[in-house]
């Protein structure tokens, strides 16, 4: 783990790794475990952002308070950089299909398939 | 573009004529591909309506116009004696001018694959109210055709071509008329963003759609346009797919902001999260978030699409200041400038800058572009706050200072010798009409509106003259003329 990388994306969410975020981007290394390794601790770092992003801002339930609607926001918007900056285009599409699925789902009131099933298939994606 | 009249006879005194067929036949003649189709009734009895054609439905409307305006209620228009100028054969109609109010007298129509855009049981009528006359609708259809020969387009007994329809500005050329150019983009944009509504899930769509359909500036596109034609590689569809993602972007961004500041209404009509809930209003600002991200992604510009990532990221962190900072109401000059580049200026940085880089312009030109969104985005921000003091703007005057958003004409009264006090005495105290009614008084009577006047014309003036180095192939004035006027406005 690249702890160094790490702690520059983790400006202004220091707090939420020790709350879960760390673990969930643990989950995530085993996915990225075929990419260029320097790319590894972004990736998952990604998706990790996206699956605690979205249970932060309540997406699918009770909806957040403001401030923690506002860090959730946050959580997607440094993923999406991340993304943009290291993954392949086909990912970066996948993932954002991934969001608008969940996102869709929760706005009728349907179920969705589960965030992180979701995630680590948008890693397969290829062009 | 085409232009042409669509003409029939009536044979009722009132009468549902469905033209869709003929509507249908002219978007296929023109060749029309994707686009839209204007049509205009040329009549003050004559109306348009968009519903479904079942016969005991259309005697339904039938009723519903005639108890609405019935024909003998008696109408001033019909007493002859009191107007001028009447011909011999004036009909006594004042009830088929009065139904037609309640009608429209224009539609649009979109066209997706050469074919009109229509649910399962839409039909398009023209609603004769005072036949049976002949009649006539202009109409015209814009947008991208297939080449067809001369001969197989123009219509059926009526005027041909206004213009030779063709491919969107192409090669980045400056345009001969900048109005006409400008029309042509702002309609691209509005299609695009048109179409990507269209296929989105009825959820999200639908305030979505609401949202956008009650207006908005589309400055960010429109810079996104503009910049797009700078570079040596201009391609408009492209241009206006990113134009479209970052008005869908900026959209999403406002579903959020008007939960967490408890708004009620956004452009006259109630906010996502008031119509609908907090719940929906979250959902559809991720939906839209992630479908722009996607847009830009498969655009296929890793430059662009980093650019945008940084600004999305800047306006949530941003975002995140704004509210911590209410703890501190009003705030400082300081404060204020490091949320605004945050939370406006960035989107319009990113704005020009992208728009730029996807038509491969020199990295000097897309830097200065750079820099010239940022200004105008904080120019833009101080003339934003300007308007909520101002009674003409259509908006409550004090909703800034009821929910407590940083603004920076409450900073420089709360600074001013005179009024500062009292201001931040109420600013301190809960809000209610009475205290802001008074902030209002007191910061409209202070120096503030002014000074902060003087300084978004400072920073147009400033981002004005980033754009004097670089080569802007004939766009010079277009740019100069959005900037001023965002900060001119009272809306």
């Amino acid at each position: 783990m690249n702890v160094q990388v790490l702690e520059r994306e983790l400006d202004r969410l220091e707090g939420l790794w020790s709350e879960g975020l760390s673990d969930t981007y643990r989950s995530y290394l085993e996915t990225v475990s075929d990419y260029e390794p320097e790319m590894q601790p972004k990736l998952a770092l990604a998706a990790a952002l996206i699956e605690v992003g979205i249970r932060l801002q309540g997406l699918g339930g009770h909806a957040a308070p403001a401030t923690t609607l506002l860090m959730g926001d946050l959580c997607l918007a440094r993923a999406s950089r991340l993304l943009a900056d290291n993954a392949t285009q086909a990912v970066q599409v996948a993932f954002a299909r991934a969001i608008e699925g969940v996102s869709a789902a929760a706005a009728s009131g349907k179920p969705s398939r589960p965030v992180r099933e979701l995630l680590v298939h948008a890693f397969s994606a290829t062009a | 573009m085409i232009a042409g009249r669509l003409r029939f006879a009536t044979s009722h005194a009132t009468e549902f004529v469905d033209v869709t067929k003929m509507v249908r036949d002219e978007v296929h003649r023109s060749g029309l591909r994707t686009g839209r189709v204007h049509l205009q009734s040329l009549h003050t009895t004559v109306g348009l309506a968009i519903n479904e054609n079942e016969p005991l439905l259309l005697r339904d409307f039938q009723k519903l116009l005639e108890r609405l305006a019935p024909g003998d209620a008696g109408y001033e228009h019909d007493d002859f004696a009191r107007r001028y100028e009447i011909s011999v054969d004036e009909p006594v109609n004042g009830h088929a001018h009065c139904r037609q109010l309640l009608l429209t007298g224009f539609a649009t129509l979109l066209v997706e694959d050469g074919k009109l855009v229509l649910g399962r049981w839409q039909s398009v009528f023209a609603v004769e109210l005072d036949g049976p006359r002949h009649r006539e609708l202009a109409l015209q259809l814009d947008g991208d055709f297939v080449p067809l020969s001369p001969a197989g387009r123009g219509f059926r007994g009526v005027r041909r071509e206004l213009a030779p329809p063709g491919p969107a500005p192409q090669g980045g050329s400056p345009p001969s008329d900048s109005g006409a150019w400008a029309g042509t983009s702002s309609d691209l944009i509005e299609l695009e963003l048109a179409r990507q509504l269209m296929v989105d899930p009825e959820p999200v769509a639908v305030p979505m759609r609401r949202l956008m359909e009650a207006g908005g500036k589309r400055l960010r596109p429109k810079l996104v346009q503009l910049a797009s034609q700078i570079g040596p590689h201009h391609d408009a569809l492209r241009a206006a797919s990113l134009a479209a993602a970052v008005e869908l972007l900026h959209n999403a961004t406002l579903v959020h902001d008007d939960y967490i500041d408890e708004s009620t209404h956004r452009r006259g009509r109630p906010t996502v999260a008031a119509a609908e809930g907090a719940e929906r209003a979250i959902a559809v600002g991720d939906y839209y978030f992630a479908k722009a991200t996607r847009l830009i992604a498969e655009i296929g510009n890793g430059e662009v699409t980093s650019t945008m990532a940084d600004a999305l990221e800047a306006i949530c962190a941003a975002q995140i200041d704004d509210v911590a900072l209410r703890g501190a109401f009003p705030g400082d000059h300081d404060s204020y400038l490091r949320v605004v580049r945050g939370k406006t200026a960035a989107l319009f940085a990113a704005s020009c800058a992208s728009g730029a880089l996807l038509s491969d312009a020199p990295p000097e030109v897309v830097e200065a572009l750079r820099r010239f969104g940022d200004l105008l985005g904080v120019a833009f921000q101080m003339a934003d706050d300007m308007v909520d003091f101002s009674p003409s703007s259509g908006k409550p005057v004090g909703l800034d200072i009821r929910q407590r958003v940083l603004s920076l004409p409450l900073i420089y009264a709360a600074e001013d010798r005179s009024v500062g006090p009292e201001v931040r005495r109420l600013l301190a105290g809960s809000l209610g009409d009475e205290e802001v009614d008074r902030v209002t008084e007191l910061v409209t009577s202070s120096d503030a509106l002014r000074r902060v006047g003087d300084e978004a014309r400072g920073l147009v003036d400033a981002a004005v003259r980033e754009l004097e180095s670089i080569e802007l192939d004939g766009l010079r004035p277009t740019l100069v003329g959005i900037a001023r006027s965002a900060v001119d406005r009272t809306a």
